[in-house]
């Protein structure tokens, strides 16, 4: 299983409202509970929350995957939305993050969690990648870039 | 005429795709009396990519190898039960590394003629291409591959295979 397997059109911001870590999260919760209505978002945020306070899922370049392993959810669900201007996230490198990627997976599905984050790790590493969804408008071209 | 294969390795990888393609080989090995073997590799590989991409903490990592060691372990016996309700011999393998790398090992060093894959899912971009385990098996195994759809024909083709022990529960694994 890869990204674009569970990647889809209304799970796709662009571009993101907040302006702060606590409030992009919500955001990104808020994406997928308004298009799931079966999912708690309360739970799906504690869920979030509690593996953020481990240690922040800011990575480097402007790529944060806030993710976590939750029964608040029965599939594997992706969020992605992207900020006009990077944000602080408390990321490793220290600099703001700009790509964000929600990645929540139900209990028993530990195998197929982990391929969908390496295939995000895979694909946002290229300097060229985040060029193009920097420069993304809409949640089509951001589809477009990672199905082309 | 030569039987055309005798020594079958199925590949699960947890979904319910792999079980069909577990299914598929099960009642394949009845019929050609081939040697079954069922291989589970636990991506470690993934494992350190992740926690070298700092996505995954220390302790993520060995949380998530314990919950896939145990999806090994209750996938294979799983299915070792499939095959013992149609008298089939399943052998039992778990590995860890790469994937593609860690199967193409065992189908050269245990001289296997059929690979049976199931969970082939659809390609939306090049990079999917690159990054399937199960594509890159396909190319990379020095043997023919049966790629099993999960369909009808294929619980149709295992259950009309007459039991030789009271049926396995098919959801406790």
């Amino acid at each position: 299983m890869t990204l674009t397997d569970v990647l889809e059109k209304d799970l796709v911001k662009v571009p993101l409202q907040a302006t702060t870590k606590s409030a992009i999260i919500e955001e990104l919760v808020d994406i997928l509970v308004r298009s799931r209505h079966k999912y708690n978002r309360d739970d799906i945020l504690a869920a979030v929350l509690a593996r953020e306070a481990l240690g922040s899922t800011g990575l480097s370049d402007g790529v944060a995957v806030p993710h976590a392993k939750t029964s608040a959810v029965d599939a594997i669900e992706v969020v992605m939305g992207i900020t006009p201007t990077p944000i602080d996230f408390d990321a490793q490198d220290g600099k703001g993050s700009q790509f964000f990627f929600l990645v929540l997976a139900p209990e028993k599905e530990s195998g197929a969690y982990i391929e969908v984050l390496v295939s995000i790790a895979r694909a946002t590493v290229s300097p060229v990648m985040r060029r193009l969804l920097a420069s993304a408008r809409s949640a089509d071209e951001v589809l477009r870039l990672f199905i082309d | 005429m030569i039987d055309p294969f005798k020594k079958m390795l199925v590949y699960l990888d947890g979904s319910e795709d792999s079980v069909s393609a577990a299914m598929a080989a099960i009642a394949l090995a009845k019929r050609l009396d081939a040697t079954l073997t069922a291989i589970y590799v636990v991506n470690t590989r993934a494992l350190k990519d992740l926690v070298k991409a700092r996505i995954f903490l220390d302790s993520e990592e060995l949380e998530y190898r314990r919950d896939i060691e145990g999806d090994a372990k209750r996938y294979l016996r799983h299915v070792q039960e499939l095959g013992a309700q149609k008298g089939v011999e399943v052998i039992p393998v778990k590995t860890s590394g790469t994937v593609h790398t860690e199967v193409r090992n065992y189908l050269q060093e245990n001289h296997i003629d059929l690979l049976v894959l199931g969970g082939i899912s659809e390609i939306h971009s090049r990079r999917d291409e690159l990054l399937s385990e199960t594509d890159r098996m396909m190319r990379t195994a020095p043997c023919p591959v049966l790629v099993v759809r999960d369909n009808d024909a294929v619980w149709e083709m295992f259950e009309t295979l007459p039991n030789v022990k009271p049926e396995a529960a098919h959801d406790t694994y």
